[in-house]
């Protein structure tokens, strides 16, 4: 039996068992609902994802409705112009971020530890905070409505119709800012899921062994923390600019408008893969599942998944064929985005030859993963259409790529989220659902989609322009607009059908035993739902498809000899319930909403973050059951974390670094760099920065062997050099606004002084983590157990360290 | 019952006097950096020389004092691959927005 700790969760609900009094009916609803909020199960919170995810779809599908109410017809006056514009930015806003995302991320919540054999996430409070940050950023966005002024800048944001010359309002404040949310929520859950899949496998599971849906989702979180730090970059020079009176995106002052697009293009085109490689995973899961067979090749999908994962960094720009980068960028990355096609073709060819000669089980699961096959190819191919920057040229901003990506993002993603949710559902929930009434609800969503969306290849083709919100009568355009919002309320029937049979079978569904399938992988080994601890033993795994070669044996019906059950060494170790996940989302959103209100709710929101940032840092300090995280890898979580975040965080200072470069020498007016950098005293500030990596490895040394009286000095001496270095910097920002160098002065004093602040509030935090290991040391609290977060905290010490030889290189000494 | 660090004992680390050492020859290589942008002789090659140094302490503080040299492979893989892929993207940022020319428009 699980060795609980004492939480909320696991206690209340067996204490009130059987007491049917209204004031007892009461406090075990309140006890449930506290369970929900501080839950840290990765299975609850997976249930919390696709729930949210689900109302947030429903809310982007009413807007979607609305817009195509307004083109059913010529002259239409459903909305006005005005309207329409926020229609269309929050439904692509609210379809990318805070449905489809958050709906691949139900499954990895749920599955990942299920199909890896582990009893959870590697950090199950961080998984936590992602959920609330997500949620609440989420509900930021949307009160946008509330308060009349829904974003209305497109889903991409472009500048300069972003700036606040021409968005004068908070539309896009709530925009800028509840992206900023939506990426921090992302990159947190990025880094825990790269860990929980690399450090917490079943003995047995090589990498070669997972399911293809691990693999798409490891491959999915490395596209997350590297590719949305240039998107928060663009973001932050927004802000700036809107904020702060910055020139980032100021032409007058030297800027360039295009640095938007291709911060925003950077993440844009990974994120076309967030959003369809765990659908692609999926749809390897459930073929073999239902064809009774292998999947063809399995080896070449993953690899085919990695290499799309990877070519996707090298892509952007095909979105801006139209902006005149010339025929060299255009040339290279119409390459690029052609050969991209190749991986993705490999997939196709592998799922038809799984199905081929495959005993075939036609459930709704396989008919949304065949649907996928046959939708995800038709959207492929018009997108190799867009690689060819001349064919390009005709298409863009027509309804041609709105057909396009569609066929893409519903043909492929949804219709893989849906095979994955008719397939994973009875684990999720013990129940079945309806495969007849199943079956309606797919045709009813085939007929609907391709209704909606094929005539759209043909308006687009015929010159209906993206983004209109009404059109004349001689356009030709009426038919088949009318067609499209036929199709659409098709899909809306569809989605209702498949509400009204959830709701069913959660109600009186009929039971699901554990392997109502006959699956193939660990999460149908135990039961439907899982007990809390996911397996009474960690599982042994014989190879790929480890479940399906327990029950049926290898190609020859060969069963493997058992393996004797692995132990957990430490007994059962679950995680306990916590409220700071939630407080300390809480304080990142308060403080937003205190961007969009007062400065003194900005200091509010990050008072209850600090408070809630510290507490959650220190809630299982000094706690043994935490103190040995090595995992499969050997490496402790922690550092393997820290490892991945620092990857992240080298896009973030890379793009940072880029942009100042780009932009030097642009300013049109002065002070220039030659004119004001303090060469010698900067010198002295990097000596001491780099002289303070040397004292943290000393204060490390002395924790590992346990001599406080050194590792107390230590701790102190690197956190008194980082001190010494801001308080240089502090002085160096003084000097030079007294010499007329501000933020807002040119070009270089925006760019200096985000990047060098950037850099200067990562040294402030550093200090702030050593000045707490310090005074824990003090207390007697950091012993040598502690080591780990020692580690951990001196690698962010020294990569801010190597951030500034860089940034001392390129800005004060190359001339 | 001895103690040791968990996580830590499979890889062993540098000593003091190896740390002492690379303290040493980042600050040599510093007022290397600092010299030569006033050697006029190295003004042509000047940018390449200072990002070799660059480059250079980056890795030794990457190497000893982060214990890349020391610590398991996949702790660098997680560290390079997005390194290279930053660096690649900077260098065609710079190159797009024309700051960089590697090739003609």
């Amino acid at each position: 039996m699980a060795a609980h700790e004492t939480g909320v969760a696991a206690t209340a609900p067996a204490t009130l068992a059987g007491r049917p009094s209204t004031s007892r009916l009461g406090l075990a609803a309140l006890a449930t609902a506290v369970s929900w909020l501080t839950t840290v199960d990765h299975k609850r919170i997976g249930i919390l994802y696709g729930v949210s995810a689900f109302a947030f779809f429903l809310i982007g599908g009413i807007e979607a409705l609305i817009i195509r109410l307004q083109l059913a017809g010529p002259h239409q006056t459903v909305v006005s112009a005005q309207t329409f514009n926020a229609l269309f930015t929050m439904h692509g806003t609210t379809m990318v971020f805070l449905a489809i995302m958050p709906f691949s991320s139900a499954f990895f919540n749920y599955m990942i530890p299920l199909m890896i054999g582990a009893r959870d996430v590697a950090f199950p409070r961080l998984n936590a905070l992602s959920y609330w940050i997500f949620l609440f950023g989420g509900l930021f966005l949307n009160a946008s409505f509330l308060v009349g002024t829904p974003p209305d800048g497109g889903w991409f944001g472009y500048t300069s119709l972003t700036l606040r010359q021409y968005s004068p309002g908070p539309s896009i404040d709530f925009w800028m800012l509840g992206l900023q949310i939506l990426g921090a929520s992302s990159i947190m859950a990025g880094v825990n899921f790269i860990v929980t899949i690399l450090n917490m496998r079943a003995p047995g599971l090589t990498l070669m062994r997972m399911p293809v849906f691990v693999w798409m989702t490891l491959t999915v979180q490395f596209l997350v923390v590297l590719a949305f730090p240039p998107i928060t970059v663009g973001l932050i020079f927004l802000m700036f600019d809107r904020f702060f009176g910055t020139h980032f995106y100021d032409v007058l002052a030297g800027g360039d408008l295009h640095l938007w697009q291709h911060l925003f293009w950077i993440f844009g085109h990974p994120e076309v893969y967030i959003l369809i490689l765990p659908a692609f995973g999926i749809v390897s899961e459930v073929l073999p599942t239902f064809a009774r067979k292998p999947l063809f090749g399995a080896p070449v999908v993953i690899y085919s998944g990695v290499l799309i994962g990877f070519f996707g960094f090298g892509v952007w720009s095909h979105h801006m064929f139209a902006a005149g980068l010339g025929p060299v960028a255009d040339a290279a990355f119409s390459i690029a985005t052609m050969l991209i096609a190749i991986p993705t073709g490999v997939k196709i060819f592998n799922w038809l030859a799984t199905l081929w000669g495959g005993r075939l089980r036609p459930t709704v699961a396989l008919h949304y993963a065949i649907g996928l096959i046959a939708l995800f190819t038709i959207g492929g191919l018009s997108g190799i259409m867009h690689a060819s920057p001349p064919v390009d040229l005709q298409q863009t901003d027509t309804y041609f790529v709105v057909a396009h990506f569609h066929y893409v993002l519903i043909g492929g993603s949804l219709f893989g989220l849906l095979a994955g949710a008719y397939y994973w559902w009875p684990k999720m929930t013990g129940r079945l659902l309806d495969e007849r009434w199943g079956r309606w609800q797919f045709w009813l969503m085939f007929v609907g989609f391709n209704l909606t969306f094929f005539p759209q290849h043909y308006l687009g083709a015929i010159g209906m322009p993206r983004r209109i919100y009404t059109y004349g009568d001689g356009t030709g355009w009426t038919f088949w607009n009318r067609m499209s919002t036929v199709g659409a309320f098709g899909i809306a029937l569809s989605i209702l059908l498949f509400a009204i049979l959830a709701v069913r079978s959660l109600r009186g569904g009929a039971g699901a035993p554990a392997d109502p399938w006959d699956g193939r992988t660990l999460e149908w080994r135990t039961s439907s739902p899982p007990p809390v601890h996911n397996f009474d033993v960690i599982p042994p795994v014989y190879g790929r498809d480890t479940f399906w070669r327990e029950k049926h044996g290898d190609g020859r019906g060969q069963k493997p000899t058992p393996l004797p059950a692995v132990a957990d060494p430490h007994g059962i170790h679950l995680p306990s319930p916590s409220f700071w996940p939630i407080v300390t989302a809480a304080g990142i959103v308060i403080a937003a909403v205190g961007a969009l209100t007062h400065l003194w709710v900005v200091g509010a929101g990050v008072a209850v973050l600090l408070v809630g940032a510290w507490a959650f840092a220190l809630e299982h300090h000094g706690n043994p059951a935490h103190a040995d995280q090595t995992g499969d890898l050997g490496v402790d979580h922690r550092k393997l974390a820290m490892w991945v975040f620092i990857g992240s965080e080298c896009l973030l200072f890379g793009t940072l670094i880029a942009t100042y470069l780009a932009y030097k020498g642009r300013s049109v007016i002065g002070p220039h760099p030659h004119e004001i950098l303090n060469i010698p005293l900067t010198t002295i500030s990097t000596f001491d920065l780099l002289m303070s990596s040397l004292l943290m490895v000393l204060a490390l040394a002395a924790v590992q062997r346990g001599d406080r009286r050194q590792s107390r000095l230590w701790l102190l001496g690197t956190a008194f050099f980082g001190l010494i270095f801001l308080g240089f910097q502090a002085w160096e920002f003084t000097e030079f606004v007294g010499e007329g160098l501000t933020l807002q002065q040119n070009l270089f004093g925006s760019t200096f002084f985000v990047l060098t602040g950037f850099h200067g509030g990562h040294v402030t935090l550093g200090v702030a983590l050593l000045l707490t290991l310090w005074i824990l040391d003090l207390r007697g609290r950091l012993g040598v157990a502690d080591a780990p977060k020692v580690e951990v905290v001196g690698l962010y010490w020294h990569f801010v360290d190597v951030v500034w030889i860089v940034i001392f290189t390129v800005v004060y000494l190359i001339p | 019952m001895s103690e040791h660090a968990p996580g830590a004992a499979a890889h062993e680390h540098a000593s003091v006097r190896t740390y002492v050492r690379v303290a040493l020859i980042l600050t040599l290589v510093t007022a290397f950096e600092v010299g030569v942008i006033y050697i006029r002789l190295l003004t042509p090659i000047v940018v390449p020389l200072l990002l070799a140094m660059s480059a250079a302490k980056f890795a030794l503080v990457a190497m000893f004092f982060m214990h890349l040299r020391y610590d398991a492979r996949p702790l660098t893989a997680v560290f390079v691959g997005p390194l290279l892929i930053a660096t690649g993207l900077a260098v065609a940022l710079m190159t797009l927005t024309g700051a960089f020319l590697v090739f003609g428009r």
